[in-house]
Formats: structure tokens, sequence, C-alpha cells
């Protein structure tokens, strides 16, 4: 049951997010694409939080970098689509690999302090750099047509533009998924729970540790030239420590360390925060409370309640 | 301007700067030290420290009564978040730095809701420059430094001559020893995270004459006092204390030559030269 039931589940939830375009109306579909490309970013932090254990805030940084790669590659470039969506995915994955190589040697709070301030110093030179960058205004661009064998898709028509940011997300998805079923995945796991027995069992945990940041730095990337590409645009501010604050609290409502959750979790808060701002401008004080609440009472997140609650429908009756 | 007067002012600068850092670094550490808790919040309780200081200004229009109001409430805020919020998932620490994230985003968006968007100021309580190379040099920040060496030496006698203050002290060195003993040590938390925020707070209603006063000070600060608490060592308060001093020296004299942002960028590399040397920060205890 377990086995067939995850393909199933799959299959559902991947055509429900293939019919909903047609469904949803124009506004709900610009909404839904956000999410889901939002929904990568949070996933691919939860590699680093919900399965490693390391808490960091400078996931942005990578999301900045795979944006104004893709955004440079081809305002400047004047590259392709796909050469600049690839490139978006390597500067992001080097430039984790750099961060990374400073940052797995740290441990617990030192840790989480050195990614803030690793953040803060690629936000602030993105900001004094604005001949490049274009600073806190950003900059926007044409997307280039994408060349798909003998078709040519544009991005410009938004529900080609959703099909392209959903067919990358389900495949970084699956990508994760047998990532974290894999050997790799159950020693990342060994590191969260006690990373001196993983030293002590063989592992090299720092390695580990580098090869996770910056499988999780190219996935946030990716998340960022998708983003660019949808919104055309690029800027400073997405590079800002916050905003890997935001994948932070999407993570831990959804559930961190199940994948899905994060997903589920960036649905909601997204969708509830677009609700929310049209008629209360600093929706974000509400936000905080529910974060407040969820670590209070909920500290395993949504999909972690009702991962909870089926189990022990299951196991109770008998006590078997 | 002469290169040298400028030099000399730059320094100046640092000085009184390095003095505000040390009064929310400290608080910062202190807190660290005990509960081992990594405060995200800590820029807001500071922005928190001005924004009521000009609220109470604006009330009695008296800053002498807003500098000792500010940082009492903020103190009491502080009880109420350690009882309230944090209490309950003690001894889960990254559990713990998520939910001061969310308290950041509260403070920041009611400051943002009541105190506006826009930068307020608050004017120095006295005009009296003093000429220094034949340049006039503002007074009231010769008044910051010395009141934030008051408060400095007072935490210190408080730490050393005081019940509670011992008592945290003990805490801090034997947790377990401690309760054995009959240390309160739930109030012990709860009475440093009230002081911890009270200095944050200090340290805001202090500079607010110097800087503009917004929702987002809190967030600017926050690298800076976390760059400070790095090198001096987490938990070290004379480690913190010193750190202060040196990065604010170290940016008062290089924006003297450049912006400063880029003054940042080079405190941000003096950091990672001591994390590379003495991973465990200047005075920080080897773990």
């Amino acid at each position: 049951m377990k086995r067939a039931g995850f393909p199933l589940a799959f299959a559902v939830v991947l055509l429900a997010l293939i019919i909903a375009p047609h469904v949803l109306g124009t506004f709900q579909r610009v909404l839904l694409t956000e999410i889901l490309i939002w929904g990568l970013f949070a996933m691919a932090f939860d590699l680093l939080y919900g399965y490693t254990g390391m808490l960091s805030f400078g996931q942005a940084t990578f999301f900045g970098f795979g944006s104004y790669a893709l955004t440079l590659a081809i305002l400047r470039g004047q590259l392709g689509l796909w050469p600049a969506l690839l490139l978006g995915l390597a500067v992001s994955a080097v430039v984790a690999g750099l961060v990374g190589f400073f940052a797995v040697r740290i441990r617990g709070h030192y840790f989480v302090i050195i990614t803030v301030i690793f953040s803060l110093i690629f936000f602030f030179w993105a900001l004094n750099w604005s001949w490049l960058t274009g600073g806190d205004d950003g900059l926007s661009f044409q997307v280039p047509a994408v060349p798909l064998g003998w078709w040519e898709l544009s991005l410009y028509d938004p529900v080609t533009n959703y099909y392209f940011v959903l067919a990358f997300c389900a495949l970084a998805f699956l990508f994760c998924r047998r990532l974290v079923r894999s050997p790799i995945g159950r020693i990342l796991v060994g590191i969260r729970e006690n990373e001196e027995r993983a030293r002590l069992v063989g592992y090299n945990v720092e390695r580990f540790k580098l090869l996770i940041f910056v499988i999780s730095g190219a996935l946030s990337g990716l998340a960022g030239a998708l983003y660019s590409l949808t919104f055309r645009y690029a800027n400073a501010g997405l590079m800002h420590w916050t905003v890997s604050g935001d994948a932070v609290m999407w993570t831990l409502l959804g559930g961190a360390g199940s994948l899905v959750g994060p997903i589920v979790g960036t649905g909601l808060l997204v969708a509830f925060s677009d609700y929310v701002s049209s008629w209360f401008e600093n929706y974000k004080i509400i936000i905080g409370a529910l974060i407040i609440l969820v670590v209070l009472a909920v500290p395993q997140g949504i999909t972690g309640m009702i991962r909870d609650v089926w189990t022990a429908g299951r196991t109770s009756p008998n006590g078997s | 301007m002469d290169i040298f007067a400028q030099l000399v002012l730059g320094a100046l600068n640092g000085l009184v700067w390095g003095f505000i850092l040390a009064l929310i670094a400290l608080g910062l550490t202190l807190v660290f030290g005990l509960l081992e808790i990594i405060n995200i919040s800590h820029g807001e309780l500071y922005m928190l420290g001005a924004v009521l200081g000009w609220y109470v200004l604006q009330f009695t229009g008296n800053f002498w009564v807003a500098l000792i109001l500010a940082p009492l409430a903020v103190g009491v805020l502080g009880l109420v978040i350690e009882r309230g919020v944090l209490r309950p998932i003690e001894g889960k620490p990254i559990i713990t730095i998520i939910a001061t994230f969310g308290l950041s985003l509260i403070f920041q968006q009611a400051v943002l809701t009541g105190f506006g968007g826009a930068p307020q100021r608050i004017p120095a309580p006295f005009e009296w420059d003093l000429t220094i190379l034949g340049f006039g040099y503002s007074g009231y920040r010769f008044f910051v430094a010395l009141c934030s060496i008051v408060a400095i030496s007072a935490l210190w006698g408080f730490l050393r001559r005081f019940k509670y203050g011992m008592w945290m002290r003990a805490v801090r060195q034997d947790r377990e020893m401690s309760l054995a003993l009959g240390i309160p040590i739930s109030r012990v938390y709860m009475l440093t995270f009230g002081l911890g925020s009270g200095l944050a707070a200090l340290g805001g209603i202090l500079a607010a004459p110097i800087v503009a006063l917004e929702f987002r000070m809190g967030l600017d600060i926050l690298p800076a006092v976390f760059i400070v608490v790095i090198i001096g060592g987490l938990g070290s308060l004379e480690g913190s204390l010193l750190a202060a001093l040196l990065i604010g020296e170290l940016e008062g004299l290089t924006s003297v030559f450049v912006t400063p942002t880029t003054a940042r960028i080079f405190s941000l590399v003096f950091m990672s030269a001591v994390l590379l040397f003495r991973p465990e920060g200047l005075l920080g205890r080897r773990r």
C-alpha cells in the first residue's frame, strides 16, 4: 500500500496542477506560479534544515545569484534561455560551494549567525554594484523564446510559463525525494540526529554537509532563475536574509523534513498573505504571530500533525 | 579639513558608536551565555528602545524621562517574552531562533503600523559643542560614551556584588549545581532576558539623537552586533566589549576613506580572519 501510495498521490496532485490553470482565473494562475517557485525554494531549504539540521538564513543569496545570473546572461550576454538557465544553476552552485566551504565547518549557533552575515555581504555588494545589478531598482529584461525541438515556446503566455515552472518543480521534487531516500539521505539524517556519532562511524561529516549545501544552493538558484523568468525582473532585495526567513517560516509551518510540508506551507502562507494584504497592509504581524503559535503548539508542522494523527489512528485500536 | 583632523573625528565617532554597539552586544551575549539563545529579535529591542523613547519624548517633552522609561519598558517586555514565548520551548535552540524571528517580524510590523514608515529624528537633549583641532564636535556624543561606560560598569558591579547578579554567573558556570543549591533558575533566566532586552533598548534610546528612527533600524544594526559577538566570542562579556570597541573604531576610521557599506565589508573581512585563527572568538572559552 505504501509503495503504490506515492506514485498515485503524486500523479493525482500533478494532474490537479496541470488542470488548475484552465480552471483558475488569471490572477490565481500567477499566484499559483509564484507558490510553485517559492515552494521549490522552501523545499531546497528543507534539504538543509529538515534533513541535515542546518538552519541557514543564507539561502536567499543563492536564490539571488540564480536570478541575477539568468538575468545578466540574457540582458548582457545575449544568451538563449537554456544556457541562461543553466548558468543560473551553475553560478548559484559555485557560490554555495564557496560559502559552504567555510560554513559547514561551523556548528550550531555560530552557523546560523554566519549564514546571516554571509548573505548580508552579498546583499550589500549587490546593492552597491548597481551598475551591474541595478541595486534596489533591479533589472528588467525581455524573455527570449524557449527552443524545444521544432517548437518554440513563448513564456509571455502565462499558461506556458506556468507549465514551464511546474515541469521544473515536479522534476526537482522527484530528485529531492530520490535523494533523501538514498543512502546519502540517510547519512544526512544521521548527521542531524547525532553529528558526533556519524563522525565516529566514519562518515566525513563536513563533506556530506558541503554536498547538501551545494545541492540546496543550486536548487535555490533554480528557483531564483524561474522567479526572474516569470516576473522578467531581478533586484538586490531578493538576496536579503529575511527572504531566507520566509523559507524558514513556510517550511516550519508546513512541517520540516518532509519535502511536501514546505510546499504546503508555502502555498498556505503565500495565498494567505496575498488574501490578507488586500485589506491589511501590515499583514506580516499576523504571520509573525502565526509562526510563534506553530512553534509553541505544533512544532512538527501541518504535515507532521497529519502524519501523527494518521499513524495514531492506525496503531491505537489494539495497541499494535 | 586636513586628513589628520578627519581621522581624529573618525576615531571619535567610532569610539562613540563602539560604546553603543557594546551595550547592545552585551545584552545579546548575556542572554546567550545563560539561556543559549540567539535572539534574532535583539535588533528590534534596540529599535523599540529608540521608538518608545520618541513616544515618551512626545508626551513629556523630556529626554531624561525617555532615557529611563524606554529601557525599563523594553526590559519588562523582555520578561514577558521569556516567560510567554521562550520558556515553553526551552532546550530547543533551533526552534527558539525561529521563534525570535517571528517576534522580530511582529515588532517591526507593529512599529510600522503605529509609528509609520517615515524616519523620525530626536533632537539631542542639549546643544553643547566641544572644539577639537578647530572643529566643533557634538558634546552629546561624549555624553553617550559616558552613559554607556556608567551602564557597563553598573552591569559589572551588578554581576559581582548583587544576589541576582551572582546567581546569573553561577547558573552560567554550572546549571545543575546551581539548581542543587536552590537558585531559582527560571527566575534568573527571566531576569537575564529582561536585562539583556533593557540593555539593547538603552543602546537604542542613546543612539536615537544620532541616527534616524524607523522600523527597520533593528535589521540594520543586527549584523554589526552579530559580528561583534562572534569576534568577541559568544557568551563572553569582556570579549563583546572589546570587540564592540574594535569594530566601532574599524568602521569609524575606514568610513573616513570609503562608504559605510564598504566599511561594513571591512569588518566582515576582519571577522572572517578572527574566525579562521580563533574560531572561539578573541576572548571566548575554547570548546
